[in-house]
Order: C-alpha cells, then sequence, then structure tokens
C-alpha cells in the first residue's frame, strides 16, 4: 500500500513537473491589444452605487493603496481590464466573479488573502471540495454595510443556514448548543475556510478539539484518561448542534451510551479487538442504581484521583 | 523571550516595501488618468455622525411557568426584569487619532443567561483589536439523568449544576495587511458555580453539594508574514490551568443504598474533598501556504503542544463505610493524593494541490497527530477501623499513547463548465495503547485503525443561481477501535439550491449515514437519514414581507448488542427517533409570526414547541416599538413530570441613529 501511495504521488508530481516545463517557460499570452485598464472612476460613472458601496469597506484599500499595485483601478483587480466593456457596455465583455467557477473565484480573491488568518488550508477544506466559492459568504463589494461578511452571530447563522438546513433544524431540539438564542454561532466551533481537523473543527489551545474552547476542564492531561473522549472526539458520545436526550447524550439511556462500547470480554491476542472492558457483575441493571453509569463514574471525561472515574 | 527578540527584530520591517511579488498580476496597458485625491477607506460620509447604530431596551415578563421548573431553567431559563436586549453600533473617530472605527455589538444583558459582547477596533494600517465576551448560564437539573431515587417519586438530579461558562478572546493585530503583521491573542476560559455530585464509596454513594471553579488563561503571539507566493505564520503560545472544585457535606446523609450491609446501614454524617489542579502547557505551531507555480499550491502545519498537570487532592469522611478491598467497616478516612500527568502532542499536515491541466486538479493531504499521556499518582489512605488507625499508600501510572495518521487524494475535474466530478480515496490508520480493563491483568491494550475509503461526488452549478453538490464515500474496515467506531459504512450526501427568482430561494439537502460492525458479539445495525427542505421568499410587491421555512426530517436506526454485566450474556440496545423539525416564520410590514417546533416518535418521543409573534411599530424615524409573545412548551411522553410550559410578553424600543 505504501508503495501504491508512493508511485502515485510520484506520478503526479512528475505530472505536475511537466507541465510546469511547458507553462512557466512559455509568457502567459498577451491580451489583446484592445483590452486596456481604464480605471475605477471610469467604471464609476456606470456603477456609481457599488462604487459608493466599496468605498465605506476594508476592499478600497486596494483604490487607495499602492501596495498591491491596484491603486485608482480596484475594481479592475478582480474584474480585469474594462476597456471593450466601457466602450460596448456589454455584460460580456467583462470578467464577471459570479459567473466563474468557484476555484477561479476563489484563486481571484486569494491572490491577495491566501494568508490571512483563516484561509490557510482551504484547499483541504470541505467548502474547496465542494467548489463553494469565498463570494457565497462574502459580498466583495460591501453591498449594504461596511463590512464584507456578517459579524453578528445571528447573520452569521442564518448565513450558514442557508445551505446547511438539516444542521441548522438540530437547533430546534430542546437539549442544544445556543446558537437560535444568538448566543454562538456556527463559526465559534467551525473555520469556515478551512480546518486541518475533520468537519472543519477549530483548533483549541494549538492542536486540541475546538470544544475544549469552552469546556476546557475537559481537557486535561488527566492522571486516568478516558480514551474515548481522546480518540474519537466528544461526538461519540454528544450530539453537538442538538439532541431530544439530555445532556446532548446520543442515546436516551446513560447505561446505553456507556454500554454499547463497554462490552468487551478480554481477548488480547484478538486483531480486531475493541477497545474498553466489561463492568464487573455487581453491576446489577435491575437496580437503579446502576441503571446510570454517571451517578457513579462522575469524572468520564477524565479523572485526576481514580481509574474508574468516580472521583 | 527568544520570540520577543524576533518580533522586535521584525517589526521595522513592517515599514519597509514588500518584496515585489514574482508574479505580479497583470500590469496594466495603459495607466488611466489620475484622479482626484480619493477620500479615506472609512470617512465619515456627509450627513452621518461619529455614532451610527442601534439600541433595544425592553422589559420582558413571565406570567406563568407551568411544569417542571427545573426543567425550564435546564431548557430555557430566560427570567423576567429589564433588559438591553441588543446594542449594534458604530464610532467613527472624525479625527482618526486613536482609531478610525470600532463596532460594537451586545446581546441579552440584564440577568439573560446568555450575554455576549463583541468590540472591533480599527486604525487602518496600524492596528487592528478584536474582542469577544460570551457568558452562558449553564444550568442542568433534569430528573430523568443520572438519579436512581427517580422510581420512587423523587424529582432529583445527582449530577446537576448550575454554573457559568464565560469565554473571553482578544486579539490584536499590528500593522495589519501590511506583509508583515506580528499580533497578540489572549483567551480566557472559566466556569464557576455549583451543584450536585455523588462521593462514592465501596458500598453506597451520596448526593452532596459541590462548587466548581476552573480558569484556563491561553496567551499566544505570533507573526503572519506574506512574501510574495509563499506566506507563513509562526506562533507561539502557553496556556495556564486551574481547578479548585470541591464536594462538602456536613448533614447525615443515608446515601442511596438505604438497605442495611453485614446487618449496619451505611449513612455519612460528614465529608469534604478538594480538588486542586494546576496546569500549563506551552505550544508552537508554525503554518505555510505557497503558490510556488501557477498549477501548485501547497498549505501545511506544525503544532507542538506539552500540556501538564499537577494535581492536589485531599477528602476527609466520616460515617459508617464498607471498603472491599479489606472487608471491614470503617468509620472515618482521610485521602491525599498528589499526582502528574504529560501529555507532549504534535500535529503536523501537508496539502498539496496540483493544477496539471487546466480542468484537472488534484488534491492530495496528508496528517499526522500524535501524543503520548504518562501520569504518576500517589494515593495515601488514612482509615479509622474499630478505632485503630490504618495506613495504605498506592502509587499508580497511567498512559495513553496515540499516533493517528491520515492519507487522501481527491481528483477534481470540471467535464463541462457546469459540472464537476470528484473521485478519491482516504486512508486512516492509528495505533492507541490504552489502560487495559482490570480483568484482563495487564497493564496497556493495543487498538488499531485501520480505514480505507472510497470517495466520489459532483458539483453542478448555473451560475450562482442553481448548485448540485453531492458527495458519497464508502468504506470497509475490520480494524477500529470501538465497537461503534466507523467500520463498515456509507455516506451520502445531496445539496442542492435554486434561485427560482431573484427574492424566491429553494434549498434540499439530504444526509445519509449507514454503518455496520458484523462481528457476532457486535452486531451493530446503524442508519441515519436526514432530509431537509428550506424556502426563502421576500415578495417584492409585499412592502417588508418575507417568508422562511425550514423543515426537516430525521431518523435514526441503531441496534447493537451487548453485555448485560451481572450475566455476562448477550442484549440488544436498540434506539430509535424519528424527528420533524420544522421552522416558519412570517414577515408582513409590522409583524411577523411564526417559530419553531420539534417532534419526535422512538426511543424518547418529545415535543418542543416555540412559537412567536411580533409587532413592530416606528414611531418616528428613530425610535420603533417592539413587542414580542413567545410561548415555550417541552413534552416528554414517558416523562411528563419532566414537560414545562411558559408565555413570555418581551416588550422593548429600539432606538435608531
Amino acid at each position: 500500500m505504501t508503495i501504491c501511495r508512493t508511485i502515485v504521488g510520484t506520478g503526479l508530481l512528475a505530472t505536475g513537473l511537466a507541465v510546469s516545463a511547458q507553462t512557466t517557460g512559455t509568457p502567459p499570452p498577451a491580451p489583446a491589444a484592445a483590452l486596456s485598464y481604464v480605471g475605477s472612476e471610469t467604471c464609476k460613472t456606470c456603477h456609481e452605487e457599488i462604487y459608493n458601496n466599496l468605498q465605506k469597506t476594508p476592499h478600497f484599500a486596494i483604490e487607495t493603496g499602492a501596495r498591491r499595485g491596484w491603486a485608482q483601478k480596484s475594481c479592475e483587480s478582480c474584474h480585469a481590464p474594462g476597456s471593450k466593456h466601457a466602450e460596448s457596455a456589454s455584460a460580456d465583455d467583462i470578467k464577471n466573479p459570479a459567473k466563474l467557477s468557484a476555484g477561479d473565484v476563489d484563486r481571484t480573491c486569494l491572490n491577495c488573502h491566501l494568508n490571512e488568518k483563516t484561509p490557510v488550508g482551504r484547499i483541504a477544506s470541505g467548502h474547496a471540495k465542494d467548489e463553494v466559492a469565498c463570494t457565497s459568504c462574502h459580498s466583495v463589494h460591501g453591498a449594504g454595510g461596511a463590512k464584507l461578511v456578517d459579524h453578528k452571530k445571528p447573520d452569521i447563522n442564518a448565513k450558514c443556514a442557508t445551505c446547511h438546513v438539516s444542521q441548522w433544524a438540530s437547533f430546534n431540539r430542546p437539549y442544544k448548543h445556543r446558537l437560535q438564542e444568538g448566543a454562538m454561532s456556527c463559526v465559534d466551533c467551525h473555520n469556515p475556510h478551512a480546518s486541518f481537523r475533520a468537519d472543519s473543527m477549530r483548533a483549541s489551545f494549538g492542536n486540541e478539539p475546538g470544544c475544549l474552547q469552552c469546556h476546557s476542564d475537559k481537557r486535561g492531561p488527566f492522571v486516568y484518561e478516558h480514551p474515548v473522549q481522546k480518540l474519537e472526539g466528544c461526538g461519540a458520545c454528544h450530539e453537538p448542534h442538538g439532541s431530544a436526550n439530555p445532556r446532548m447524550l446520543a442515546r436516551h439511556n446513560v447505561a446505553d451510551v456507556c454500554l454499547e462500547c463497554h462490552s468487551n470480554l478480554p481477548i488480547p491476542s484478538a486483531k480486531n479487538a475493541k477497545l474498553g472492558g466489561v463492568p464487573p457483575a455487581f453491576h446489577d441493571l435491575r437496580s437503579a442504581r446502576f441503571q446510570n453509569c454517571t451517578v457513579c463514574h462522575i469524572k468520564l471525561h477524565g479523572s485526576y484521583v481514580d481509574r474508574t472515574f468516580l472521583r | 523571550m527568544k520570540l520577543l527578540a524576533i518580533l522586535i527584530l521584525l517589526l521595522p520591517l513592517g515599514a519597509q516595501e514588500p518584496a515585489k511579488p514574482s508574479q505580479e498580476p497583470d500590469k496594466p496597458a495603459q495607466e488611466p488618468a489620475k484622479p482626484a485625491e480619493q477620500p479615506a477607506t472609512t470617512t465619515t460620509a456627509a450627513g452621518e455622525g461619529w455614532i451610527q447604530g442601534s439600541f433595544e431596551l425592553g422589559y420582558r415578563w413571565i406570567p406563568n411557568i407551568g411544569g417542571n421548573f427545573n426543567a425550564y431553567r435546564s431548557v430555557v431559563n430566560l427570567g423576567e426584569g429589564p433588559k438591553l436586549l441588543d446594542a449594534d453600533f458604530t464610532l467613527i473617530d472624525p479625527s482618526k487619532r486613536l482609531f478610525d472605527r470600532a463596532d460594537v455589538h451586545a446581546t441579552s444583558w440584564g440577568g439573560d443567561p446568555y450575554n455576549t459582547l463583541r468590540v472591533d477596533v480599527k486604525k487602518d494600517g496600524l492596528y487592528r483589536l478584536t474582542a469577544d465576551y460570551r457568558n452562558i448560564a449553564y444550568f442542568n437539573f433534569l430528573p430523568t439523568y443520572a438519579d436512581p431515587t427517580l422510581s420512587l417519586g423523587t424529582l432529583l438530579d445527582q449530577n446537576s449544576f448550575d454554573t457559568a461558562i464565560r469565554t473571553t478572546n482578544i486579539q490584536l493585530d499590528i500593522l495589519p495587511k501590511k506583509w508583515i503583521t506580528p499580533y497578540l491573542g489572549f483567551e480566557r476560559n472559566t466556569q464557576f458555580g455549583r451543584g450536585v455530585t455523588v462521593f462514592q464509596t465501596d458500598r453506597n454513594e451520596y448526593p452532596v453539594a459541590s462548587l466548581f471553579s476552573d480558569q484556563t488563561n491561553n496567551y499566544r503571539a505570533g507573526v503572519r508574514m506574506e512574501l510574495g507566493r509563499y506566506h507563513l505564520t509562526i506562533e507561539q503560545g502557553g496556556t495556564t490551568f486551574k481547578d479548585d472544585q470541591g464536594a462538602s457535606d456536613t448533614l447525615t446523609n443515608p446515601g442511596n443504598f438505604t438497605g442495611t450491609f453485614l446487618g449496619q446501614t451505611l449513612p455519612l454524617s460528614r465529608m469534604n474533598e478538594l480538588y486542586r489542579v494546576r496546569g500549563d502547557s506551552i505550544y508552537t505551531k508554525a503554518l505555510v501556504a505557497a503558490n510556488p507555480y501557477s498549477w501548485l499550491s501547497v498549505t501545511g502545519d506544525f503544532i507542538y503542544s506539552k500540556p501538564r498537570t499537577d494535581i492536589n487532592y485531599t477528602e476527609a469522611s466520616a460515617g459508617t463505610f464498607f471498603l472491599n478491598r479489606i472487608l471491614q467497616f470503617y468509620s472515618a478516612g482521610q485521602d491525599v493524593l498528589t499526582g502528574d500527568a504529560n501529555q507532549p502532542h504534535t500535529s503536523a499536515s501537508v496539502t498539496v494541490e496540483l493544477r496539471p491541466l487546466p480542468k484537472l486538479r488534484i488534491v492530495q493531504r496528508w496528517m499526522t497527530d500524535r501524543f503520548h499521556n504518562a501520569s504518576n499518582a500517589l494515593l495515601a489512605e488514612n482509615l479509622v477501623i474499630a478505632g485503630a488507625p490504618f495506613t495504605d499508600q498506592q502509587l499508580a501510572n497511567d498512559r495513553l499513547i496515540l499516533n493517528y495518521s491520515e492519507e487522501e487524494i481527491d481528483a477534481f475535474y470540471d467535464l463541462t463548465s457546469h459540472i464537476t466530478l470528484r473521485g478519491g480515496y482516504r486512508y486512516t490508520w492509528g495505533d492507541a495503547d490504552v489502560r487495559a480493563p482490570i480483568l484482563t491483568g495487564l497493564s496497556l491494550e493495543p487498538g488499531n485503525l485501520r480505514r480505507h475509503v472510497g470517495i466520489a461526488g459532483f458539483t453542478y452549478r448555473i451560475g450562482q443561481k442553481f448548485r448540485v453538490i453531492a458527495d458519497a464515500e464508502g468504506s470497509s474496515s475490520d480494524q477500529t477501535y470501538f465497537r461503534t467506531s466507523l467500520q463498515e459504512y456509507q455516506k451520502a450526501h445531496i445539496r442542492a439550491s435554486y434561485d427560482l427568482l431573484t427574492t424566491l430561494r429553494v434549498a434540499t439537502d439530504f444526509n445519509l449515514l449507514n454503518n455496520n460492525n458484523p462481528d457476532p458479539s457486535v452486531k451493530l445495525d446503524f442508519s441515519s437519514k436526514v432530509e431537509s427542505a428550506s424556502v426563502n421568499w421576500t415578495p417584492k410587491w409585499i412592502k417588508g414581507a418575507h417568508l422562511l421555512l425550514d423543515y426537516s426530517r430525521s431518523a435514526v436506526r441503531s441496534n447493537i448488542l451487548y453485555l448485560v454485566p451481572q450475566t455476562l450474556s448477550p442484549a440488544s440496545s436498540v434506539y430509535r427517533e424519528n424527528g420533524h423539525a420544522l421552522t416558519a416564520v412570517a414577515n408582513v410590514k409590522w409583524v411577523s409570526f411564526g417559530g419553531t417546533l420539534f417532534i419526535s416518535s422512538g426511543s424518547r418521543p418529545t415535543r418542543y414547541y416555540q412559537p412567536l409573534a411580533r409587532l413592530s411599530v416606528p414611531l418616528n424615524k428613530h425610535v420603533q416599538w417592539n413587542t414580542e409573545w413567545r410561548w415555550y412548551s417541552l413534552n416528554e411522553v414517558f416523562y411528563a413530570f419532566e414537560g414545562f410550559r411558559s408565555n413570555q410578553l418581551i416588550t422593548s424600543l429600539r432606538f435608531q441613529r
């Protein structure tokens, strides 16, 4: 398997290098002679409302600053030279990111935003794989305000909910994180740009799961860890978006949550043996005392004192 | 100190012009005529004041809360009284001396169970300061959770709490948008409050009062560098942690076991327990992003952290107890534990995107996550047995070791300008060593993970108007860590949205997960299916009208064998849930009405309703009067005693400038 992966990887790299040899040595095709930059003032004559909106946004720094090389040509920094469009006034004669593929839109944005704190790793993110362009969430011209994207938690949630309908519906359940109440937003836990963790989860304290940002008492390291928390994450027992079960548990009975894993007879030599033993026989499930494991095993996220999480 | 020195050395560089990017964007072939001097980015437009925004002040009445008040507090927890419901304003400093612009947003202040505050202050080219604060009351007292006396008619929760979780997040970016941007960050998370927990002995357990008090501070500093096509972020962080939770009881407490054991009852007469945990961590993080060629993008990260904790624990108790280990009763005990735990943790990933052909994109990703928790603890026990002292000491150590890796390759091909096909393969593998169950007689047991996943999907789009995203993946594996882990599974996901009109958007969403473990001792058969549809309509011909409809149907079906502990005979754990969630809100001019509901059947049938009606009347250009009625109702068929219902009325004035 390792050999296969190495061959595939080497092949890909070789392909890329071969193509690069063709492309890097050749200058990009020159734009048609008729195409030239006309400047934002020219654009403004017809698109005054857009220009005025842009003026209130951080993107106007492109117009006023020399850093990116687009001073006084901010419109054409994304829309490409506009001389032909200025003459014909035809929408076909100007580059419109709204009609481009998501990848092309992203590359346009990332020309400037590649290393801001969030987009690093975007090429591996779920949004990139699903071809969700930056402009799906960001209003480049700042329509309706000075901001390019919503900052208020309810607005962020509403934006995410337009696509993630099922996830948003989970918050209608009684036991949930407080998103509908406006106390939290989707981006408190997920990084919509990129994350190296599964499900675009944020990281906290360097490389710990994002849940620990608010539940830092569950971080440890504990003297006695509960392996499932570190190996499978909080989602092994909890439904973080919302649940019909108290404590957002994935099952209606606490004992079911625990015993579904803790039912393994010791078979040390088995290659596919599962982690987690079976409770000793005095755990008589017919007694109410043993039907809720957390009555006694109160430190089940990890214990500093007791290997069976009793204290 | 090294980091500080580097920062100080690098700061002057920020004032220099950045290196010219090796691949400039297309240079203008013809320079435009120089326009007149441009206005500054955030100038105050004519007619706009130095402050703009709104405040909403109001009062909430709660005429009644019927049913279980503690369940109401656990789920809703809103209270009566005057409130600052919302404040959202922007300050613009005309002199631009200290800042150009400050945005402030605050919600739900005045005794509500969740308060938020966000401040965003910036001065172009010099700094940006963002501060985010959140305070969430965390009340949980549900009779159906972990209370063995429920069958006796006692509506308690022996594992309940009434705490608040506060999170603060502050970041200062210096010289934002320059090619080198140093930044400083601080985060604090605290939890404090009280609750009920259980003091456990070998033959009885006693509900006792508990106190929560923990705090984590995270300090970090870093620098982001943009070097043409290469970008680098380096961050150094450190964490401090303290946990001072405790539990106590001063009254005679019979505990959950009210019978006799060897002719004696087992009451607790007093106890006191105190944790004093102190922890710290350092971490180093490096993020890299690069576009060295037009056909190649690379990103990667490396993070190393080393959290550790020191533990001091004391517990003193008196009563009548039984110790299984020596088969004797004892009347008082004192435990003292000192310990420590260390967990070096390394994570790294690299992602490469190749674009060998204009229509082809290949993304290869590799990541690893490795940690090794090593801990030691010394427990000293002093017991009083029949009036004589008895002392014992136990030295223990524990390990949790994980080496996890993942590799994925995906190819994206633009079949047409509207269709992109995707196919890929993911391989995840890992090994873990964890503490073995006592019955095995071993100290550690190994766990292995080997998972091969095939991936396929497509995206179909027509501009921004119509989009379908479909993903599917399937896996077959015989080595997973846990009985419930993803083993032989199939996932599918289809999401579509269509802008029927510029004012009407329809979206649908379908998610499916099937997971099986055919092992005869497990027989896991899990299925989860969610179907959703959404309509968002803003008709132009009715001023101020808007309709939002979201409907979601979910079905969870799970069967798995487990062992009944007292007999070790197999039994089946069955979970079913068929849920319907609906959100419907309509606005017509001054009136809004609708709400949300969730209805489920199956293992825990539940009905949770939150209807609302709202009237918003503009009194003049700057003031709006809002009145809102809400109804909260929770009904659980099997646990009727945990239901509640409540009417609430809020009236408020919104001031806008």
